[in-house]
């Protein structure tokens, strides 16, 4: 509906968008639920939100992916789909209703996973061109290795998690390992396109949450919410 | 094929019927392959929304009327992209002439009346191959009225009921319709069309096309 990307504009709603990202194992969906109880201590209006949860298509994406069907480019697709859907059912109307809307992962997850994959980065860029930007977003980030040792303590990488897809290596240990650190590189590469807010997550839970609240705070405070 | 040079790279042909529902492609398509068999080429068809997983899906969503504009052309790549990959791109390898029931200019023409923007439709598809030849079968509005009400009557979101265009069916299937025929209009001169008066009789409309079809396979 727009050439220009909404990506690099402020979505000029009353609600504030609030996202964490980066690889599995890095605490971010632990951070995110402690923000939320904060916010709803202190009666703010918090929505929640996932990546691939539409009701829409997620259930035909973990088929696919059950299955091992589908190519990186329309995986991308069906994940956008996903996307499309929450972002009109629920996220533009929570913004436009003013409230906070946390969301586990947003476009900047399908920008790494994706063009680790192989997909073109200007392209999946252009294809999410119709998403709001959020007023924060969390990059979380972790290691490869640590991300491993937490995710798979007590099992085998995933098909997909691991990128076994990809074919890079027949251990599951390995290619996660390799796969995953091509969607860090994607990551931090954003961190200056896109304005990411990097945190460490080897700092304590508390730590971090007090850094993430301060953020938070910042760009309520902006909004005139102050907490 | 020896001297034709395809457009996209493979040894294969690319052809497209398109039109909207009602313009007789499917008959077309079926005298086509049939008359490129005789010819012994290996020939197949394609439709648009046919991919394994994903048409299910598009099926499912439209009658639960879950679709968005946004999400109805998303939705609309991935079935093709799937498509493209898993059975297209295969067959032009293989040096088949392969027959395509709509492509990507479809979804430009009805994602365009449904709001979108054409480069952000161009992006989406930009990965397609250009096809060797595009037959355009143009029927007015009020022909495809009647054709479609008299077979498979008139059908939710091929009227366009999804963007409020009109509460009546047929207002809606005209407007809608219209609209669409009007995107296709404008797609002829840039991408080249072979438009052909859909409302010829099928055998000089399949003549037409073979004398086009001719030049490309004997080169």
């Amino acid at each position: 509906m727009q050439s220009k990307s909404r990506l690099n504009e402020p979505h000029n709603l009353p609600g504030t968008l609030v996202c964490v990202e980066g690889i599995d194992g890095s605490g971010k969906s632990t951070q995110l639920a402690i923000l939320r109880d904060w916010l709803k201590s202190l009666k703010q209006d918090v929505i929640f939100t996932e990546w691939n949860s539409s009701d829409l298509i997620s259930q035909t994406t973990k088929l696919a992916k059950k299955k091992n069907l589908l190519s990186p480019r329309t995986f991308s697709l069906l994940h956008a789909v996903d996307f499309a859907d929450r972002l009109e059912q629920v996220i533009i109307p929570a913004l436009k209703a003013g409230f906070i809307v946390l969301a586990d992962r947003y476009v900047y997850t399908a920008f790494a996973r994706d063009v680790a994959r192989g997909v073109d980065r200007d392209w999946v860029r252009k294809v999410y061109g119709f998403a709001v930007k959020p007023d924060l977003t969390m990059y979380f980030r972790v290691s490869e290795d640590v991300s491993l040792e937490r995710i798979c303590s007590n099992r085998s990488p995933k098909f997909y998690e691991a990128g076994m897809d990809l074919k890079i290596s027949a251990d599951p240990y390995e290619s996660y390992k390799i796969f995953q650190k091509r969607v860090n590189d994607e990551y931090k590469s954003m961190i200056d396109e896109y304005g990411l807010v990097e945190i460490d997550a080897n700092d304590s839970i508390h730590a971090k949450q007090v850094f993430f609240r301060e953020k938070v705070k910042e760009v309520l405070a902006q909004k005139g919410i102050t907490l | 094929m020896a001297k034709y040079k395809s457009k996209h790279g493979y040894e294969g042909l690319l052809i497209v019927i398109e039109g909207t529902d009602g313009s007789g492609k499917s008959t077309q398509i079926s005298r086509l392959k049939r008359w490129i068999e005789d010819q012994s080429y290996g020939a197949m068809v394609s439709e648009w929304k046919t991919s394994k997983f994903i048409a299910d899906a598009i099926n499912d969503a439209k009658d639960r009327n879950l679709l968005n504009a946004t999400t109805f052309s998303l939705l609309y790549a991935a079935d093709f992209a799937d498509r493209l990959e898993q059975v297209i791109i295969p067959a032009l390898k293989a040096g088949f002439v392969v027959i395509l029931d709509r492509y990507v200019y479809t979804a430009y023409a009805r994602d365009v009346v449904r709001g979108h923007n054409i480069e952000w439709l161009k992006n989406l598809y930009d990965y397609a191959p250009e096809p060797d030849m595009v037959f355009y079968l143009d029927v007015p509005v009020e022909i495809l009225l009647k054709r479609i009400i008299g077979t498979t009557g008139l059908d939710y979101w091929e009227s366009g009921r999804d963007i409020g265009l009109s509460s009546d069916f047929y207002k809606s299937f005209q407007i809608y319709q219209g609209k669409c025929l009007d995107e296709y209009q404008k797609m002829i001169k840039e991408y080249g069309f072979i438009p052909i008066d859909g409302t010829l009789s099928e055998k000089d409309i399949h003549k037409t096309i073979v004398s086009h079809v001719k030049n490309i396979l004997k080169g």
